[in-house]
């Protein structure tokens, strides 16, 4: 039988030092795929290469175990040698496989938990595998059912809320305050790394204008044409204050920069409109008592990893809510996942059944047509089909039936009670088991009277 | 009959027992999405809806046994919480105002309640020596119904200023103390602070000179009524006025807002509300 395996690498076991060795190009998907279901025991695979991980979702050919093949494959895909990077790979197969797709799915696993971009990762190498034509009916059952348990995930529990980072908080706060960022502007105090990012998340939240002003102009400059921003110089610090909505500072200045007289000044001029400023420097740069003036939202890098630590701990404890999801949402897969081993059975059977119904029915037709028969006469020649469907249908499980030995005859005759839902007849101290074995079938369709019987007074 | 006695006669009809119960069901719907229960919302604001239609029901069903609206301070506190409550449903469409609900539906109730089921008393005496040519304050000439509806609108276009105002410290206090997450902002995050003083301001514009106008037909009608103006409401309406008159000039010449301006909106609006209060106790 078929089975889903995990082979990969993630944040949990491997630095990036390993990850990005082990790492794949988008363009390099669709080739890689085709590889592995061409050369290996795989029958449906997926790649999913992100910063945090890399993974290869896969379903196994019948009867084989593709794992240590995948293992292989990776490293030498990458031209390393699988002794160098086996201790960071693991692999997960049946249950603990599903258990896995479904948890990174849901973020679960992701190194910020709750994240969002992990979903759309794992959708766009869903289509990435669709169009290399390496997924099948079990992977792409089992990817759709953990997209679903991801939606549950983050509608159901509080996994996703909350800003998970210093610049999503400077964001969130902008938005609190203005709502729609277009329209507003955001002056970068300082040529720190942090500022740029808080920075860059703004400009990509809406924010339409980035200026950035440093003490070294050159500095300004150089941040500002990685951000697609604007310098200028220092000197115009009280100017570019009052035509900003977010300030974003983070110089290495010892003492304050942002202060109370200057902020009096500042909000004076702009007519006392709102204003964000973080504050990520250490020392701060601005003073605490700017905070205070009406239409200043003052946040120092204290408040601000104040409230990343509060809504990752919020998304721990959801977590825990998550999982339950997720183990319902698994245990609904693999009870799909199990039924898929008795189709070709059911497939097989109804096949069969067809073909006897078929012939009978073909039998009863051309005798129809030989000659003109009395109503009478043509309830007889249906009863006689119906009969002889029966017999053909029953003829070979009645001969096992018959031919089992004792134990396993019982064995059988209980699985034919369970799958037919019929109670044999007791009778004459026999149990159940050998009257089926010694072929008294009781009658599992029941033969209803003639309609000229049904009539008759 | 005289009208006096139709209106204290005019019983509730049923429209007013099903906005009663759409308000209080209301009012628990949106405490259950504060607390984040954020499915609940769209079913809290279907029922504010229901109770705003019930309560205009109510309302045009009194018309039609001419009852105005205006007729007196206790029917305009009906229309009152009827604006309040159509203003609130408005600005629920493009801002999540669920704090601002919590707060608006119990008000709109209570004014409801109050307009409908206080008992309405007799004839207050009238001022000495007016003799038979005095009436009451339910007044049923051209000026007193203009004068009583204007008032009533632009109390009512100040109230959701003022509600809009308390919203905006609530969300400033909470952006303050850095509570992000908090009730003010909640899960499903309030209304931007600036967008909140941008529509307080435009409706108090919108306010104030129907309430201009009100007062001045209502200076107008006391002259003709006869009545001395040492009544306290009087320099408490004027309070109302100077506070909102104080708001827009000052915002226009020194960019007056935020926490400021949503404080003077409340004062003003509070001495408003007394005004009608005062009314209303004159009555019973």
């Amino acid at each position: 039988m078929s089975e889903l395996f995990v082979v990969g690498i993630s944040w949990r076991t491997a630095p990036v030092a390993v990850r990005e060795k082990l790492a794949f190009r988008e363009e390099e998907l669709e080739d890689t795929l085709r590889a592995i279901t061409r050369e290996l025991p795989v029958a449906e695979a997926l790649l999913v290469s992100t910063c945090n991980r890399v993974e290869v979702y896969g379903v196994a050919r019948p009867d084989q175990d593709a794992t240590a093949a995948v293992r292989a494959f990776l490293a030498g895909r990458r031209g390393l040698a699988l002794a160098s990077v086996a201790e960071h790979i693991y692999d997960h197969r049946g249950d603990g496989a599903i258990r896995h797709v479904f948890r990174v799915a849901s973020a679960l696993d992701s190194l910020v938990v709750g994240e969002a971009q992990i979903l759309g990762q794992l959708k766009d190498a869903y289509a990435v595998a669709g169009a290399a034509g390496t997924s099948g009916p079990t992977l792409g059952r089992c990817l759709e059912r953990a997209f679903g348990a991801a939606k549950r995930v983050r509608t159901e529990t509080a996994i996703a809320r909350g800003a998970a980072n210093v610049s999503t908080v400077a964001v969130q706060l902008a938005h609190h305050v203005f709502g729609d960022l277009r329209g507003k502007s955001v002056l970068v105090v300082g040529a720190g790394k942090m500022s740029r990012l808080a920075a860059r998340h703004l400009y990509t939240s809406g924010a339409d204008r980035i200026v950035v002003t440093n003490r070294s102009l050159a500095k300004a400059e150089a941040l500002a044409d990685e951000i697609e921003g604007v310098a200028r110089p220092w000197e115009d610090l009280e100017a570019l204050l009052a035509a900003s909505d977010v300030v974003i500072s983070s110089t290495g200045a010892r003492e304050a920069i942002l202060t109370r007289p200057l902020f009096k000044k500042v909000m004076k001029a702009r007519k006392r409109k709102p204003m964000v400023v973080v504050d990520i420097a250490v020392p701060r740069d601005a003073d605490p008592e700017i905070g205070e003036l009406d239409g200043v939202y003052l946040y120092d890098i204290d408040a601000l990893e104040r409230i990343v630590s509060t809504n990752l701990s919020e998304r721990e404890k959801a977590a825990e809510h998550a999982t339950k999801i997720v183990e319902h949402e698994v245990g609904q897969f693999e009870q799909w996942l199990r039924t898929q081993g008795v189709v070709p059975t059911i497939r097989a059977l109804r096949d069969k059944l067809t073909a006897i119904g078929d012939a009978e029915i073909g039998k009863a037709r051309d005798a129809l047509a030989r000659k003109d028969m009395t109503a009478a006469q043509q309830v007889e020649l249906l009863q006689r089909t119906v009969q002889l469907v029966i017999n053909k249908v029953l003829h070979t499980p009645t001969t096992a039936l018959r031919a089992a030995d004792p134990d396993a005859a019982a064995h059988m005759a209980a699985v034919v009670c369970e799958l037919f839902d019929v109670t044999p007849v007791e009778g004459e101290g026999r149990d159940s088991a050998s009257a089926l074995a010694a072929g008294e079938v009781p009658p599992i369709i029941p033969m209803h009277p003639a309609p000229e019987e049904k009539s008759a007074p | 009959m005289t009208p006096y006695e139709r209106i204290l006669t005019v019983p509730p009809s049923p429209a007013f027992w099903v906005a009663v119960i759409a308000y209080a069901a209301a009012t628990a719907a949106l405490l259950f999405a504060l607390g984040g229960k954020v499915k609940v919302r769209p079913a809290a604001l279907g029922l504010v809806g229901l109770a705003f239609i019930a309560h205009g029901v109510d309302i045009a069903w009194r018309g039609t046994l001419h009852v105005h609206p205006a007729q007196s301070v206790r029917e305009a506190l009906g229309l009152l919480a009827w604006i309040l409550t159509g203003g609130y449903l408005l600005a629920s469409t493009r801002f999540r105002l669920t704090l601002g609900g919590v707060v608006v539906m119990p008000v709109s109730l209570v004014l409801l309640l109050l307009a409908r089921l206080t008992p309405a008393g007799g004839s207050p005496p009238g001022p000495e020596g007016a003799g038979d040519r005095w009436q009451p304050d339910i007044d049923f000439s051209a000026l007193g119904r203009v004068h009583i509806s204007l008032a009533t609108i632009g109390v009512g276009v100040f109230a959701l200023a003022s509600a809009l105002s308390a919203i905006y410290l609530a969300e400033d206090r909470a952006l303050r103390r850095k509570k992000l997450d908090g009730l003010a902002l909640g899960r499903q995050g309030g209304a931007p602070l600036e967008a909140l003083d941008r529509m307080s301001h435009r409706l108090i514009w919108v306010g104030f000179p129907i309430f201009t106008l009100a007062l001045v037909l209502g200076a107008v009608w006391t002259s003709r009524l006869g009545e001395s103006l040492d009544r306290i409401e009087y320099p408490l309406a004027l309070v109302t006025w100077l506070a909102f008159a104080a708001l827009l000039v000052m915002r226009q010449i020194y960019g007056w807002r935020g926490r400021l301006a949503a404080k003077l909106t409340l004062a003003g609006f509070a001495a408003a509300i007394a005004v009608l209060l005062i009314y209303l106790m004159r009555r019973m």
